[in-house]
């Protein structure tokens, strides 16, 4: 008996000293800044002065006066975000698909789709202003389609598209690769008995393997979400928000608000209303799948 | 035998669609390192077009201008730092909780997997002035301090899920032999974690060596802790019309991810893969 209390104890022990070096770094860096961001939510500080000024809920309430631009820069994330994940996950699909058939390069293939996955996003944004200021107008010459001839970076309308373009090739491989795990986790019995039964390979695609790809479906979404609304590199690299604010992210409104504008106090406010909407965006999207998805 | 050739036919036209994407896909990095060797008359010329004379004057400028040396060893110095901290402590961090299950292992576990959930924007403003005050800032070692706090969560939540396919009879003959804990962590369990240290380091590594914001609100200000990223950023921001530089330092900044992902393609995707389904 004696013995077991002490056992149990030693195990406390060691499990608060083994997991104290991970909580004390996890919250040196998220928690207490989290928290000090709760705070200075409501003051108004330059970040120079030595103690910000309390001004309750007033940060806030000009948010939503709109007299920032985040509320407009909320929008433009979202709509980012829905062409993002709805593009990276049609197109990841329909190419993990091909890239499971059996040819000899195929390793190759997967490995080119990948390589943007593994550069800097910020190299990314560069290389494609590049292409939209210097490439498309040189390969018009030889290829004279009009889209190419387009000012992708000049007219806020397409910049949006621009924008989106580079996120989705940036991003694609990873999606890629997940949904090339699905596929291959589809059982060959299950495909076999399908076409015994005389389904034609557009059946089975929508009606055998669709269904049995719900977990990749969850991973590839919920993922592609998540990145779709912290877009900040690419959009730094290739546009700076412009032309104009017409690729502003929620992102870039924090962190010019904070760190050109030196409104840390409102910038602290627009970043915990970020995390409001992020924190409700993801859980409502978690939700809705894991009552969707499809167990095998 | 019609239906065979219908088949053999559509695989075909799959592959040659597949390859013509591929290669449109792959361009932009194709164009990015043929302009890095072109004159600078050339790239503004013809941008898409091959070199007529290739040079390595812009790489031996590019080279000695941002110092390419010495940054490239300021990111293998912040990756390792981060890493070694992350893997030693998420590891150690998951084992403990999974084998002292209880109230408080579980309230602990929350505690540290919870914060995967918050958008490093959100608390990035008052990250800089916390780390400011305990000196973690303008530093590379201060820098890879930090991804240990910013790795743990996700690591540990990885490690975690594979130890409980690690029977317990097996800490339990090293205890019965007279290990203590940390030694049986780590002469018996951290070995056996092997796969899933693997899939940790390969995440951990592609996040550390290409992260963009992080570095530049902590170490940008001095080029001794300037990251590769960083120096490829602001070079490119004032080569903005010597495009031909700002290529060839945007080339030589992914290069290294490039030749490792050849090398390593097997355990990147596979490490990407598990880390996604898992995380």
């Amino acid at each position: 008996m004696k013995q077991q209390s002490h056992r149990k104890r030693k195990q406390l022990w060691e499990t608060v000293l083994f997991t104290l070096p991970a909580l004390i770094l996890i919250s040196v860096v998220m928690y207490i800044p989290f928290l000090m961001s709760g705070y200075y939510s409501l003051t108004e500080w330059n970040g120079i002065a030595k103690n910000p000024t309390f001004i309750g809920f007033a940060n806030f309430a000009a948010i939503f006066g709109g007299s920032s631009n985040f509320l407009y820069s909320l929008g433009f994330t979202v709509k980012y975000t829905l062409l993002f994940v709805i593009a990276s996950n049609i197109l990841a699909l329909a190419l993990a698909t091909a890239l499971t058939k059996k040819f000899r390069l195929a390793n190759v293939y997967r490995g080119i789709f990948f390589i943007p996955y593994i550069m800097s996003m910020t190299i990314v944004g560069f290389i494609w202003k590049f292409i939209f200021t210097q490439g498309l107008d040189k390969i018009y010459d030889l290829l004279p389609i009009a889209c190419l001839k387009w000012s992708w970076l000049g007219d806020p309308k397409i910049a949006f598209y621009s924008v989106v373009l580079v996120g989705v090739w940036q991003g694609l491989g990873f999606y890629i690769v997940l949904y090339i795990a699905g596929l291959q986790a589809v059982p060959a019995d299950v495909l076999e008995a399908a076409t015994v039964d005389g389904a034609s390979g557009r059946q089975r695609f929508f009606k055998v393997v669709l269904p049995l790809l719900g977990p990749s479906f969850t991973t590839c979404i919920f993922m592609s979400l998540t990145n779709g609304l912290k877009v900040f590199d690419i959009i730094l690299a290739l546009t700076k928000g412009g032309p104009g604010t017409a690729t502003y992210s929620t992102t870039m409104q924090i962190y010019q608000e904070a760190f050109t504008n030196n409104n840390y106090g409102m910038g602290s406010a627009q970043a915990i209303l970020y995390f409001i909407v992020v924190m409700v965006i993801t859980q409502l999207t978690l939700k809705l799948m894991g009552s969707k998805e499809v167990e095998l | 035998m019609g239906m065979h050739r219908k088949k053999v036919l559509g695989k075909s036209l799959v592959i040659l669609v597949l390859t013509v994407v591929a290669l449109i896909y792959i361009y932009p990095v194709f164009l990015m390192f043929m302009n890095s060797i072109k004159p600078f008359g050339e790239v503004v010329a013809d941008a898409i077009a091959l070199p007529k004379e290739p040079t390595v004057e812009n790489i031996t400028y590019v080279v000695e201008k941002i110092n390419y040396g010495s940054l490239f060893l300021n990111n293998v110095e912040i990756t390792l730092i981060g890493i070694a901290g992350i893997v030693a402590f998420s590891s150690i961090a998951a084992y403990i909780l999974d084998r002292n299950r209880g109230r408080y292992s579980s309230v602990v576990y929350t505690l540290i997997i919870t914060p995967m959930l918050i958008p490093f924007q959100t608390i990035m403003i008052t990250l800089l002035k916390a780390m400011n005050v305990i000196h973690l800032d303008q530093s590379k070692v201060g820098l890879g301090i930090q991804y240990w706090g910013f790795g743990i969560p996700m690591a540990t939540f990885i490690f975690f899920n594979f130890m409980k396919t690690i029977p317990k009879e097996i800490d339990e003959s090293a205890h019965i032999d007279g290990a203590s804990t940390f030694r049986t962590f780590i002469s018996v369990i951290f070995p056996l974690l092997k796969p899933v240290t693997v899939t940790v380091i390969v995440l951990d590594v592609m996040w550390i060596w290409n992260d963009f914001l992080l570095p530049l609100l902590m170490v940008n200000s001095s080029p001794k802790t300037k990251t590769l990223v960083l120096a490829a950023y602001t070079f490119v921001g004032q080569m903005n019309t010597k495009w031909q530089y700002a290529m060839c330092a945007m080339s030589l900044t992914v290069i290294p991810s490039i030749i490792a992902f050849i090398f390593l393609q097997k355990y990147i995707v596979e490490g990407v893969v598990a880390g996604a389904i898992k995380g």
